[in-house]
């Protein structure tokens, strides 16, 4: 949890701000400098779908302490509308009620505490509709 | 006032669990039925562990953006009013920046005044935009507020918040008039390093709450040459259900005008968000024409009164957003043991 990580990480955890390539038009989450499809570095910020579905979920008991505050917790694979697949931590439901295919939307949510008196992490996670 | 100015959007976010009096009762062996009767409070809201004052100002704020649908980049002030903010030094309000795409030629900052902080924040926007210094002004009361175990407060204090982007196109609720009254009345206080806030038992109420809300109320009606009966609706600070039907009552209000704003009930006490949800409620359903009267307060002590006159804009907006009512209803409710995990009493 260094603070330079952590500002330079904030539009693509706060905001969803990916990559759309120039050249292939493709869309990809998380951003990287160039375009993974075709190796293209003519590539822009593009901000993800805000709504997806479910695709595959597990449930996480055990963790490291950073995120040992919110155990246990959900994280699942979102197909969002946009086609872009992101994997992102399911939250505001009950495990057993979760089922394959079930609608989502983005939520804004603590992702991490270092301890008591370090930073806190704060990104998207998903909730149902 | 020349111009026109006052809300263009509202959004509100109150988090999914709940806790009910009746299970906090039986923690302490308490009469739940006389405390709700005492109170009339049936349950109030709790943040789940990953949710704190900055993610439910940034939902809140979203909200607003939503129901608005402008550019948030031409939003030239932000200002998060709490108690309870996440970080002792380190602004709320740049969080929220951030996650609503408005970083860069803002303004933002952090307020505190227990409960009317976010009150405090609508009206330095309304300065700012008065003066012409601003197109669109944010202004988010957001609380997740502490009580210490078996306090009297434990019944009442949840979580929430509310954002108002004021400005002067598309405006939904004209401002009419504001005014405030402020004196140094030590009835709640949280030291510096203090897990839970201190109060003063019964001197919270009549030289506190009655005093101010009455004082800044009276004050505006005076100033504006208004009575209570031009009012459509009314909404207090909430911290519980008794004082703002009883306020009302002292000033001339009925209960039909007050009731509509009355969320306390089923969410607790927002602190800095309360008297903006119940503004908010209101604004659900208000119509063009109405006249709505807004007085916050916070300990310490001070009130904000605010008049609004709704417009014919009000009907656009409608449906954009999620309503103070889609949140009272979407919820869960929890043990007192997760309540106690969740609040961080329990400790991993």
């Amino acid at each position: 949890m260094e603070p330079p990580k952590i500002w330079r990480e904030r539009k693509e955890r706060y905001l969803g701000i990916g990559i759309m390539c120039e050249d292939c038009k493709k869309k990809n989450f998380p951003k990287t400098r160039i375009c993974p499809d075709c190796g293209s570095e003519n590539v822009k910020p593009y901000k993800i779908a805000e709504r997806g579905t479910l695709k595959y979920f597990t449930q996480i008991m055990n963790t490291g302490d950073e995120l040992v505050f919110n155990t246990p917790y959900v994280v699942g694979l979102v197909e969002l509308e946009d086609g872009i697949k992101v994997t992102a931590q399911i939250v505001d439901c009950d495990f057993k009620d979760l089922k394959k295919g079930i609608k989502l939307e983005q939520t804004f949510r603590v992702i991490a505490r270092n301890g008591k008196e370090g930073l806190i992490k704060y990104g998207f996670k998903f909730r149902p509709i | 006032m020349s111009e026109k100015i006052g809300i263009v959007a509202y959004g509100v976010y109150i988090p999914r669990n709940r806790i009910t009096v009746d299970e906090i009762a039986s923690v302490w062996g308490e009469d739940a039925n006389e405390i709700k009767m005492q109170l009339q409070v049936f349950e109030k809201s709790v943040p789940f562990p990953d949710e704190d004052v900055a993610t439910m100002a940034v939902e809140a704020a979203r909200n607003a953006i939503k129901q608005w649908r402008g550019e948030s980049e031409k939003i030239g002030a932000i200002y998060v009013g709490s108690e309870s903010h996440p970080y002792a030094v380190k602004p709320t309000a740049t969080i929220v920046a951030a996650a609503i795409g408005a970083e860069g030629q803002t303004t933002a900052a952090d307020l505190e005044f227990a409960c009317k902080a976010g009150t405090a924040g609508m009206q330095m926007c309304f300065g700012l935009m008065q003066s012409n210094m601003i197109k669109v002004g944010l202004a988010i009361g957001s609380d997740s507020s502490q009580a210490k175990p078996k306090d009297p407060l434990e019944y009442t204090a949840g979580a929430g918040s509310a954002a108002f982007l004021i400005g002067k196109q598309n405006v939904i609720a004209e401002l009419e008039g504001m005014y405030s009254y402020t004196s140094d009345t030590p009835d709640f206080w949280r030291r510096e390093g203090a897990t839970f806030p201190s109060h003063g038992q019964r001197f919270t109420g009549m030289p506190a709450y009655f005093d101010h809300i009455i004082k800044a109320t009276k004050g505006l009606l005076e100033k504006i040459n208004r009575k209570p009966e031009d009012y459509d609706y009314v909404t207090f600070h909430q911290p519980n259900t008794k004082f703002p039907l009883r306020v009302a009552k002292m000033l001339g209000f009925s209960k039909e005008q007050v009731e509509k704003s009355l969320a306390c009930k089923y969410i607790g006490n927002t602190y800095s968000a309360s008297s903006m949800i119940g503004f908010a409620k209101i604004l659900d359903d208000a119509q063009p024409g109405d006249r709505v009267l807004v007085t916050s307060y916070g300990s310490g002590a001070g009130s904000d009164s605010f008049s609004f006159r709704i417009t014919e804009n009000i009907e656009k907006i409608r449906d954009r957003s999620k309503t103070v009512q889609y949140y009272i209803e979407n919820k869960r409710n929890i043990s007192y043991g997760l309540y106690s995990r969740y609040k961080g009493i329990l400790k991993v």
